[in-house]
């Protein structure tokens, strides 16, 4: 009888640190901040990508300009936003056939949200959707509209104030992105910066 | 003068041989790498976009109560039109060998027995079965054919790689072959074709068949994008409606035909399906072109 309550006892203790160590690798929700003090209302991040492609095999899409607009607050302590503009510009393929004709975000805002996983912290932006025309006579995809859809995780880092997507950050946050019906990479590293009324403040997420 | 002639003769022989090979030179396409693939596709026709091969690798139909697995590869290849602002399809042009559709003979299991049962057959039926029995020829085939010509064909890469509504509408026709069936045993004709509506998406089928779904596949460039290849692809359809079977067994089709058509059962709509899983190739007919012109 003892017996049978020691390995209970055990058991239920194994099961309590299985669970505070699912605790600490799943989302414990971080908030925005400047200057290290939790954001209140809303703020406005602008910015562009200092590098940002896209790869669907055997094709890769880059965009020199890749800007955002993502509006930023905390709900219950826990860092959200919106993002309402992502214009891009000059983009063109690895392909000697293949322009872009067209590339644009569609349905803004996304929602987007932050988290952390085994303690450091992630952007996750949901609803991705862009439309790309290709043109290119000898392009297979040549007057074809091929969208981007998905959920988006990138990786915070608050000692450079950016975002960066890529295959580690979409894995580690469970997300991807889809086109051509198959999962696309993509790597983008975004600088966070306040426009409104934190400009210039160093911007974390913890 | 007989040595002149000759000559003339043998100048003459030389031209025409010379003639022919360069003929033969042109006819025969000089694809390479992975565009061989597309070497029956019609690309010299100038009402032709794209050039397309679907190559079906597994899968099933299923005709009422009878299914019939693929095992063997069945290729769709040809080429594609431009795309129709209405129906957002394109019109699909003939492989240039005549092979449209290859005809692929796919086991039925079960066999003859399976679709002609001895038990419920007639006497003079259940005499010519048992001859068949005892020479082995209990095997049957099920060969997918194109019911109707190639343009009656209807193709959207665009809708199968998106997911999104109709991505292959094909006439067909099965044909059952066996010795014992005769070589005009069919379900579906030129004029009573079996209509598929393939689609990468989930359909919407009566009952009893319930939604089932497709994949667009994992897309991949090759050649420098100037192919883009769809593997894994999954296209579905069942929804649709099969006529019943006709000219089965010979001089004994009054007899034959009736028995096919109970064994299979019901084949309206909600009782058949079909599913196809492949890969799919396409590439604009002016790549397949060039590639074709430098490698003469």
């Amino acid at each position: 009888m003892r017996t049978k309550a020691t390995a209970l006892g055990a058991a239920l203790a194994a099961l309590a640190v299985l669970c505070a160590l699912f605790a600490t690798s799943a989302s414990a929700a971080p908030a925005w901040k400047f200057e290290s003090k939790s954001l209140e209302g809303t703020e406005v991040i602008l910015g562009g990508a200092l590098e940002s492609s896209m790869t669907i095999p055997g094709l890769t899409t880059k965009c020199e300009n890749f800007l955002y607009k993502l509006t930023i607050k905390n709900e219950a302590g826990t860092g959200k936003g919106e993002v309402t503009e992502v214009p891009l510009y000059n983009c063109t393929t690895d392909s000697p056939v293949c322009t872009v004709d067209k590339i644009g975000a569609e349905k803004l805002p996304w929602p987007s949200k932050l988290t952390t996983v085994s303690t450091t912290p992630y952007i996750i932006i949901e609803g991705v959707k862009v439309g790309i025309d290709y043109g290119g006579v000898e392009c297979a995809v040549g007057e074809t509209l091929v969208t981007v859809t998905g959920t988006a995780g990138g990786l915070v880092d608050n000692v450079t104030e950016t975002a960066t997507f890529n295959s580690s950050s979409f894995t580690a946050t469970g997300t991807s992105l889809k086109a051509l019906s198959s999962k696309i990479q993509w790597n983008g590293v975004f600088p966070t910066e306040a426009f409104q009324w934190h400009r210039e403040q160093a911007l974390s997420v913890s | 003068m007989h040595k002149y002639r000759a000559r003339v003769v043998c100048s003459a022989m030389l031209v025409v041989a010379l003639t022919a090979l360069s003929l033969a030179g042109t006819a025969q396409a000089k694809l390479t790498g992975a565009f061989t693939r597309f070497a029956q596709c019609p690309y010299k026709n100038t009402e032709v976009r794209k050039c397309i091969q679907s190559v079906t690798e597994s899968g099933e139909v299923v005709l009422g109560s009878k299914k019939v697995p693929i095992v063997s590869p069945v290729t769709l290849q040809g080429g594609a039109g431009p795309v129709d602002e209405i129906t957002e399809m394109s019109k699909f042009y003939a492989a240039t060998n005549g092979v449209t559709l290859s005809k692929t003979p796919q086991n039925v299991p079960g066999g003859l027995l399976g679709i002609v049962p001895d038990a419920s057959s007639p006497p003079l039926v259940k005499a010519l079965i048992k001859f068949f029995l005892e020479n082995s020829l209990t095997g049957v085939n099920s060969t997918l054919e194109l019911a109707k010509t190639a343009s009656d064909i209807s193709i959207s890469e665009f809708r199968i790689a998106a997911e999104e509504g109709v991505g292959l509408k094909i006439p067909v026709k099965v044909h059952l072959e066996n010795p014992f069936l005769g070589k005009n045993c069919y379900v579906g004709s030129s004029t009573s074709p079996i209509t598929w509506n393939m689609t990468s998406a989930t359909t919407a089928p009566p009952a009893p068949n319930k939604a089932i779904s497709g994949f667009g596949g994992e897309g991949e460039f090759l050649e420098e994008a100037r192919i883009v290849v769809l593997k894994n692809n999954k296209i579905v359809d069942n929804a649709w409606s099969a006529p019943a079977p006709t000219g089965c067994g010979g001089i004994l089709s009054f007899l034959v035909t009736p028995i096919i058509k109970a064994q299979l059962g019901t084949t309206s709509a909600g009782y058949n399906t079909a599913i196809l899983k492949g890969t799919v190739s396409s590439s604009p007919a002016a790549s397949v072109k060039k590639n074709d012109e430098e490698h003469p």
